[in-house]
């Protein structure tokens, strides 16, 4: 039995170990990898998880396109995890290549690119809601970055 | 004749039109209430506030006014809405303690907000526990003067002291910012001066500039800020006669320099940072005539930086002088004192006979391998430096200054 305890706990710290996720974003402390400034808005930040395991911190979805617009490998490597906080909740992490993007005059993200990240096309054009805007998804947004 | 009889009275009676009538604000009296002074006031009168408490949810100055405070009362929002809303131009606002705005993600409210103006000015208030503090958006011709804003110091959530976004022509002078997001934060805004200001325990940035050309920071004071000073994506700004110092940390710098071209640095004092500057895909910069002292790292110029011009510096006390990421090219050091130097003056002229290598064989050691930084002031650490010194080697051949001076710069 005990030994039974003690693989089970071996087991699950491998398991553990294997898998990834998201890391918290110190926010006031930890910088973005792309443009060096410090992360402090919730409702923008973003964060990539590569295949290895390497964690990337940014403070927007417009700084994490602009690296990976600069590592294209990166980019096409459907192992990485790219995460986006929506504007609407600040502060999680969600699949950005799940998400909708509304680059609007509007919204001020950190790095001037009026970008922020929705759970939904629907939810985007609600937030729009006639405004002037664009709506990309992932791939859309991507292309559409210098 | 007759018209010009005319026109002298009507030129007599023009002081009745310039000076207008003065409403006084007070618990005491029927009004009660900024909002309602404004409401009775036309464009040219002036408001003075006697001391009191007053609530004020948003309320919106859209007449030329002039609005005194006297014995500094308190304009409250009990974090409700914005404070003060500024619409009109020509209005000065003065004297007041403003405090409480709301905080909130979804928009930015502000202490005192000014939109789409021109010619105002905002002197001698202290604002105290807003999200952002003055929030200046689409206007022109602004003095924002001896203000004292305090922040809440809430690394998640706390907005910009002193906020421009599209500004033209603004002078930010003798302020004092604390415990906001960033002390005072530029985007795209121009033509603007910064001075006699002291920045400092700002979550982020003491001053931050995204996008803004054409400004000038002079005299000012940044100190114990998440970092110093940030210039991002900006041309032809010139920084003069600040003090950078105690910006201590992990990725914290005195001056961060990111994408910016045709920059001045001048006159500054870096002093006790964990790195002075660190200059990233910077073009034709001259940083002359500072002092570096007690730095970690001294300046940190990455490989990604052209033409730029380091000259008349001193350089004491700094654990490194200069770091790079790879190999620097078109980047100039020339007549600065290194306190490292250690070469010899034969002519007498002042200026040492061999050249001196800022980048230690060290600094590279741990460019590569960051760990070795346990080895600091080790004997094999010292020795090495030596060895490359006499031998150079390994240490980037066009990095070093051949006009090393054998004295520090009297200033």
């Amino acid at each position: 039995m005990k030994k039974i305890c003690i693989l089970l706990t071996i087991a699950g710290l491998l398991f553990s170990a294997c898998s990834r996720g998201p890391e918290a974003i110190q926010y006031g402390k930890d910088a973005c990898w792309h443009c060096k400034m410090t992360i402090m808005d919730k409702r923008f930040a973003a964060e990539i998880v590569t295949a290895k395991g390497k964690v990337y911190k940014f403070d927007s979805a417009e700084c994490m396109a602009g690296y990976l617009k600069e590592n294209p490998g990166l980019a096409t490597d459907k192992q990485a995890l790219l995460f986006v906080s929506y504007y609407q909740a600040p502060g999680s992490f969600n699949d950005a290549r799940k998400s909708a993007f509304l680059e609007a005059p509007t919204v001020s993200s950190p790095m001037g690119g009026n970008l922020a990240a929705f759970g939904s096309e629907n939810l985007a054009k609600r937030f729009q809601n006639g405004a002037a805007g664009t709506i990309y998804n992932w791939n859309e947004l991507l292309k559409s970055r210098p | 004749m007759r018209n010009y009889l005319l026109k002298l009275c009507l030129l007599l009676m023009l002081p009745a039109a310039v000076f207008g009538r003065t409403i006084i604000v007070s618990p005491h009296t029927q009004i009660q209430t900024l909002k309602k002074a404004i409401d009775l006031a036309k464009n040219g009168d002036t408001i003075i506030v006697q001391p009191g408490l007053y609530t004020s949810i948003n309320t919106i100055v859209n007449k030329e006014l002039t609005i005194l405070g006297e014995g500094k009362p308190v304009l409250d929002a009990h974090h409700r809405e914005e404070v003060v809303t500024i619409t009109s131009n020509n209005v000065k606002f003065d004297g007041f303690i403003i405090q409480n705005s709301r905080t909130g993600s979804m928009r930015d409210f502000a202490g005192v907000r000014l939109s789409k103006v021109q010619n105002v000015t905002v002197s001698n208030n202290t604002l105290l526990n807003n999200f952002f503090g003055i929030y200046l958006s689409d206007s022109n011709n602004i003095s924002v003067i001896n203000n004292h804003l305090s922040g809440s110091n809430n690394a998640e959530n706390s907005g910009n002291g002193i906020h421009l976004w599209k500004c033209k022509y603004v002078l930010i002078s003798g302020n004092y910012v604390t415990h906001h997001r960033d002390g005072i934060y530029f985007e795209f805004a121009k033509n603007s001066t910064i001075e006699n200001n002291v920045s400092e325990k700002n979550i982020r940035y003491g001053l931050h500039f995204m996008f803004s050309d054409d400004d000038t920071y002079l005299h000012n004071t940044f100190r114990n800020n998440g970092s110093g000073v940030a210039v991002m994506y900006t041309r032809r700004i010139k920084m003069l006669n600040n003090t950078f110092t105690q910006n201590w940390g992990g990725s914290i710098y005195g001056l961060l320099l990111k994408e910016i071209s045709d920059a001045q640095i001048e006159g500054n004092q870096f002093i006790r940072n964990t790195t002075g500057i660190y200059m990233e895909n910077t073009e034709r910069i001259r940083v002359t005539k500072n002092n570096f002292r007690s730095n970690g790292w001294a300046v940190r110029v990455l490989a990604s930086c052209y033409n730029n011009y380091f000259t008349n510096n001193n350089f004491e006390g700094n654990s490194f002088d200069a770091t790079t990421n790879g190999s620097l090219k078109e980047n100039y050091f020339s007549n600065n004192y290194w306190d490292k130097y250690e070469g010899y003056d034969l002519d007498k002229n002042g200026i040492g006979d061999v050249p001196y290598r800022p980048i230690s064989l060290y600094a590279q050691v741990i460019e590569q391998n960051p760990q070795s930084v346990m080895l600091m002031r080790s004997f094999i650490v010292n020795l090495m430096d030596k060895v490359e010194r006499a031998v150079p080697s390994v240490t980037p051949e066009t990095v070093k200054d051949e006009k090393p001076m054998m004295k520090p710069w009297k200033r």
